[in-house]
C-alpha cells in the first residue's frame, strides 16, 4: 500500500478495523442472522407451513404483481426522461431533474396519503369512483399506484448521469448514416446503457417489493386480498405469531441478499461503462 | 440575397424524439407525482389558519416533531462518526471478510423496512440477544427513544458510507505525501488535509441520513412502542389521523413535514455548492 | 455533388460563430476549411451535414435547396473528430450499420451487405481486424473504420472534422497522403476541417481560410500561400517577416530602405506593414545598389534542405531568412557576420490597429 509515512500506526489501523467490524456486525450482520434464526427456531415444518399458508401465498402473488407493473412502467419513464434530458438542450432542465427526485425525499406515509386524498372515499375523486363502482384505495390499484410513486426516480436517476457522460456523438453519427429515431435509440443508445438500466431496475424492484409505509396507508390490510408480503409480516407479528412472521420475513431477506449480489455484479460493469465514455 | 429561416426550421433538433419523450416524461410526472402531491396543498388550503395551527402545533404533534427530529439527528451523527471510520477502513485497509462487509453495507437499502423493524425489535427487546445486556445495565432499548435511534442508525448507515467512500478513493496521494514531507505527523495530516476534503461528502451523507430518518415509518413502529407524547414519531401520527379520517389534520402536519425536509435538502445543496468552491 | 453555402450566419446564445459566410465546393473537389480554434470551421461543417441549423442563409446541394432537409435525409458521410464509433459493435457491425438501417425497400440482403462491408474494409486496409472492437484499435485504425463506415452508404459528400487531430505526427503524415490518394481514387466531393496549415496545403485542392467566423480567403494552396489576401492569412500560413513603414508616393519607406509598392496594392493609410516570406530574403556580403538593410547573423540552422538564418537588424528586430545550401556555402556565413539583405518580393498592407512584432 502506501509508504510508512502515509499510513496510520498499526494499532490505530487495527483499532479502526475493529470498530468497523463491530459497528457493521451489530447493525447489519446480527439483525440479518436474527431473522433466519428466528424463522427456523421452531423447526422446518413450522417454517414451511408459514410460507405456504394461503394468505402468505396471496401476499406473494400481490407483491410480485405490483412489482411486475410498477417496475416496467418506471423503466419506460426512466428511458424517456433520460433521453429527453441527456440528449437535448432546453430550459428548466435542472427543475425537471429536481422534480423527478421528489418522491425520493417524501416520507412513505405521506406518499400513500396523497393517493388517499385523491382517490379515497372522502377524497377529491372519491364520489366519482363510488358512483362508477371503482375501487382504488383499499384495493390493488391503489397499492400499485403508491408503489409506482415511491419507486418513480430509481431508473431515471441511474440513466441520466450515464447518458450525459456518454454524450450524443454516437447518436449523431447514426443519424448521418440514415438511421431514424427508433433505430438510433434501439441500436446505438440502448446497448450502451444496458448495465445502468439493469442496475436501476434492480434497485427499483427491491424497493417495489419491500415498500411498507406507503402501501400500508392505501391497503386496508384486507388479508388475502390487499396484503403485500411486508404487510403480511406486520400482521403476523402483531398477532404474536413470531415464527411465522420471521419465516415470511426471511423470504424478503433472501430477496434483499439476491438484490445485493446482483447489484455488486452490475455495479462494476456500470463503472467501466462510465469510464469508457 | 439572404432569407430568414422559418421558425419551423429554427426549432429543428438534430436528434429525433424530443417531443415524444419530453411529452411522455411531463405527462407521467404530472400524473404520478405532481397531481397527487398537489392534493396536500389543496387539502390544507381548506383549513382556516386557526385549524391549521391547532393541528400542527398541538402538544401531541410537537412531541412527535421533537422525537422524530431528535432521534434522526442522533442517528445521523452516529452514522457520520462511525460511517466515516467504516468508509476509511473499507477503502484503505485489507481485512478478513472485507468484501462481504462492503456488499452488506447496502443491506438497509435493499431490505424492506418491516423486516428491519421486527428484527431490531426482537434483538433489542428485554430478552433479546442484544437487549438483555442493556436491560441488565438498566437501559431499556426496545419501546424507548433509544430503540428508535438504533433503528434510524441502521436505516441511514449506507448513506454516509457510500457518499464518503468515493471521495476517499479519489484522494490524491500526492497531497498526503506533501503534508508528510512538510513535517506533519499522521494525525495532523488527517485533521488538516484529509478531513476538510471529506467535509462536503460527510455533510451530504449526514443530510441524506437525517432526511431518510425523519420520514422513516416501517422499521420504527415496531420498536417504538408508539405511545403518544412519548414514543410516537410524526409519520405515525399522520397515519393515525388518517385512520381517524382527520384528513385535514394529517395533511397539515404532512405539509409542515414536507416543507422541513425540502428546506433541509435545499440547505444542504447550497452548503455543498459553497464548500465545493 | 456540389455544395453551395450562401450567407450563412450561426449564433449560439450571444456568440456569433459565423458571419455571413459564403463558400462553394465544386463537384469532386477536396476542400480544406483552415483556421484557428474558434474560427467557426467545425460549425460550418456541421451545418453542411445538417447537425446544426443556421439562423440565416442557405445550403444548396447541386443547386437544390437543402437547408430544410434533416441530417439523415442529406446522405452526407460524416467522420467525427473523435471517430464516434459505436463502442458496443465490432468493426464489421460499425461499417454495416448504415446499410442495415435503410428502409426495407432499399435494404440489401445480409450476404450482399457483408460483401460491401468487406470491400470497404479492404479499401481502408482494415479487413483482418473486422471482428475487433473500437477499444481494441489504435487511433489511426479507428479513423479508417470511421471513414469506411461513412463511405458505406455511398454518400454524395464526405465531411471530415479534424480527421487527424488526435493522432501523432508520423501517423498523421501517412494518413494525410492516404486520404489524398483515396480521394483521387473515389472522386467524391470532400470537405475537411483542420487547424494544421501543412495538412491543408498538402492535401486540398482548395483552401478556405477562416478567422473569427468569417472567410479570409479562398484559393488553391499556392494562391493562399504565395498571394495571401489579408495579414491574417499571411500570419497563419507559414513564417513571415514583418516590416513597418510609411507610404510615400509609389514607394514604401521602410527606414533603411525604400521599396517600390507592388502594383494594385490598395492602401488608404500612410502607415503600412510589409510581409515577406523567409525564402524571399536575399543575403549579400556587400551592398549591391539594390534597396537593402543591414543586419548581423545571430543563428544558423544548417540541418535540412534549406538553411535557416536568423538575423538581427540595427534596430534589434529579428528576421528569418531561408537560403539554399550552395548559397550558404558560397557566403561562408558565420555567427556575428554583418550582411546586407534585400527583399525580392514584399506584400504591403495597411497597418492594422493592433500590431505586434517588429520591423526595421
Amino acid at each position: 500500500m502506501n509508504g510508512p509515512s502515509l499510513t496510520e500506526p498499526r494499532f490505530v489501523r487495527w483499532g479502526l478495523i475493529a470498530v468497523t467490524l463491530v459497528y457493521l456486525g451489530i447493525f447489519l450482520v446480527i439483525p440479518l442472522a436474527a431473522v433466519f434464526v428466528k424463522a427456523l427456531e421452531k423447526g422446518v415444518g413450522v417454517y414451511w407451513a408459514a410460507v405456504s399458508d394461503p394468505a402468505a401465498l396471496s401476499a406473494i402473488r400481490l407483491t410480485l404483481t405490483t412489482a411486475a407493473i410498477a417496475v416496467p412502467l418506471n423503466m419506460l419513464f426512466g428511458l424517456a426522461a433520460s433521453w429527453a434530458i441527456a440528449k437535448f438542450e432546453f430550459r428548466g432542465k435542472q427543475i425537471l431533474m429536481t422534480l423527478i427526485d421528489v418522491p425520493f425525499s417524501v416520507s412513505p406515509v405521506i406518499s400513500g396519503m396523497i393517493f388517499v386524498l385523491l382517490f379515497g372515499a372522502q377524497g377529491l375523486l372519491g364520489p366519482w369512483l363510488v358512483a362508477h363502482n371503482l375501487k382504488i384505495i383499499f384495493a390493488v390499484p391503489g397499492i400499485v399506484l403508491a408503489t409506482v410513486f415511491v419507486t418513480f426516480p430509481f431508473v431515471a436517476r441511474e440513466l441520466i448521469p450515464l447518458m450525459e457522460a456518454q454524450g450524443s456523438e454516437e447518436e449523431e453519427a447514426a443519424v448521418t448514416l440514415g438511421a431514424n429515431g427508433w433505430q438510433t435509440f434501439w441500436r446505438v443508445t440502448l446497448p450502451n446503457v444496458k448495465w445502468g438500466l439493469l442496475y436501476g431496475v434492480i434497485l427499483c424492484n427491491a424497493r417495489a417489493m419491500g415498500e411498507f409505509g406507503a402501501v400500508s396507508v392505501v391497503s386496508g390490510h384486507i388479508r388475502g386480498m390487499t396484503n403485500t408480503l411486508p404487510l403480511h409480516v406486520e400482521i403476523l407479528y402483531n398477532e404474536y405469531q413470531f415464527s411465522a412472521a420471521f419465516a415470511v420475513a426471511s423470504l424478503l431477506c433472501l430477496l434483499a441478499l439476491v438484490t445485493l449480489a446482483a447489484k455488486s455484479l452490475v455495479e462494476r460493469k456500470v463503472r467501466v461503462g462510465k469510464e469508457a465514455a | 440575397m439572404t432569407r430568414s429561416i422559418s421558425p419551423a426550421l429554427k426549432a429543428q433538433r438534430v436528434l429525433p424524439g424530443f417531443r415524444l419523450t419530453m411529452g411522455f416524461t411531463l405527462l407521467y410526472l404530472s400524473l404520478i407525482v405532481l397531481i397527487p402531491l398537489s392534493m396536500i396543498v389543496l387539502k390544507t388550503s381548506t383549513l382556516s389558519w386557526a385549524q391549521f395551527w391547532s393541528a400542527v402545533a398541538s402538544p401531541r404533534a410537537m412531541a412527535s416533531y421533537r422525537l422524530s427530529l431528535g432521534a434522526s439527528l442522533v442517528g445521523a451523527m452516529m452514522n457520520v462518526l462511525f460511517g466515516s471510520v467504516v468508509a476509511w477502513a473499507l477503502v484503505r485497509y485489507d481485512f478478513p471478510a472485507k468484501r462481504f462487509m462492503d456488499g452488506l453495507v447496502d443491506l438497509p437499502f435493499a431490505l424492506p423496512t418491516a423486516v428491519a423493524g421486527i428484527a431490531m425489535t426482537t434483538l433489542y427487546a428485554p430478552n433479546g440477544w442484544v437487549g438483555r445486556y442493556f436491560h441488565a445495565l438498566g437501559i431499556p432499548v426496545a419501546y424507548t427513544w433509544l430503540g428508535i435511534v438504533v433503528v434510524l442508525t441502521f436505516i441511514g448507515l449506507p448513506f454516509v458510507v457510500r457518499t464518503v467512500e468515493p471521495v476517499i478513493q479519489d484522494l490524491d496521494a500526492a497531497v498526503e505525501e506533501a503534508a508528510s514531507s512538510l513535517g506533519a505527523n499522521r494525525w495532523q495530516a488527517i485533521r488538516r488535509v484529509i478531513l476538510p476534503e471529506l467535509l462536503p461528502a460527510l455533510l451530504t451523507g449526514f443530510a441524506l441520513s437525517f432526511a431518510r430518518g425523519l420520514g422513516e415509518y416501517g422499521s420504527v413502529i415496531f420498536i417504538a412502542g408508539n405511545m403518544p407524547m412519548r414514543t410516537e414519531i410524526t409519520p405515525l401520527l399522520i397515519m393515525i389521523k388518517l385512520e381517524q379520517f382527520d384528513y385535514a389534520g394529517a395533511t397539515a402536519i404532512a405539509l409542515v413535514f414536507l416543507v422541513v425536509s425540502f428546506g433541509l435538502l435545499l440547505g444542504v445543496n447550497v452548503l455543498q455548492r459553497r464548500l465545493r468552491k | 455533388m456540389s455544395i453551395e453555402l450562401r450567407a450563412i450566419t450561426k449564433i449560439f446564445g450571444d456568440f456569433t460563430a459565423l458571419h455571413d459566410v459564403s463558400v462553394t465546393v465544386p463537384t469532386g473537389e477536396l476542400v480544406a476549411l483552415l483556421g484557428p480554434s474558434g474560427s467557426g470551421k467545425t460549425t460550418l461543417l456541421r451545418i453542411i451535414a445538417g447537425l446544426e441549423t443556421p439562423e440565416r442563409g442557405e445550403v444548396l446541394f447541386d443547386g437544390k435547396e437543402a437547408t430544410h432537409r434533416t441530417a439523415s435525409d442529406r446522405r452526407v458521410g460524416f467522420v467525427f473528430q473523435h471517430y464516434a464509433l459505436f463502442r458496443h459493435m465490432s468493426v464489421f457491425d460499425n461499417v454495416a450499420f448504415g446499410l442495415r438501417v435503410k428502409p426495407r425497400r432499399e435494404r440489401l440482403p445480409e450476404p450482399a451487405i457483408a460483401d460491401k462491408v468487406h470491400e470497404l474494409l479492404r479499401l481502408v486496409q482494415m479487413e483482418r481486424l473486422s471482428a475487433r472492437y473500437s477499444s481494441q484499435l489504435s487511433g489511426g485504425q479507428r479513423q479508417r473504420v470511421a471513414l469506411a463506415r461513412a463511405l458505406a452508404v455511398q454518400p454524395k459528400i464526405l465531411l471530415l472534422d479534424e480527421p487527424f487531430g488526435a493522432l501523432d505526427a508520423q501517423v498523421r503524415q501517412e494518413l494525410r497522403r492516404w486520404l489524398r490518394r483515396l480521394h483521387d481514387e473515389i472522386g467524391i466531393t470532400s470537405v475537411f476541417v483542420t487547424h494544421d496549415q501543412d495538412e491543408a496545403l498538402e492535401v486540398a485542392d482548395q483552401v478556405v481560410v477562416m478567422h473569427e467566423g468569417r472567410v479570409e480567403q479562398i484559393g488553391t494552396p499556392e494562391e493562399v500561400y504565395e498571394h495571401p489576401a489579408t495579414p491574417f492569412v499571411y500570419h497563419f500560413l507559414g513564417n513571415v517577416n514583418l516590416f513597418h513603414g510609411r507610404v510615400e508616393g509609389d514607394k514604401v519607406n521602410l527606414g533603411e530602405f525604400s521599396m517600390q509598392l507592388p502594383t494594385g496594392a490598395a492602401l488608404d493609410t500612410p502607415q503600412a506593414v510589409g510581409y515577406a516570406r523567409p525564402h524571399l530574403l536575399e543575403i549579400e556580403l556587400q551592398p549591391t545598389g539594390a534597396p537593402q538593410f543591414k543586419a548581423t547573423v545571430r543563428h544558423i540552422n544548417a540541418a535540412g534542405p534549406m538553411v535557416k538564418v536568423e538575423l538581427v537588424t540595427g534596430s534589434g528586430s529579428v528576421m528569418h531568412a531561408e537560403i539554399a545550401q550552395e548559397r550558404y556555402r558560397q557566403l561562408q556565413l558565420r555567427k556575428g557576420v554583418p550582411v546586407f539583405v534585400s527583399v525580392k518580393e514584399m506584400k504591403v498592407f495597411n497597418a492594422p490597429q493592433n500590431m505586434l512584432g517588429g520591423g526595421i
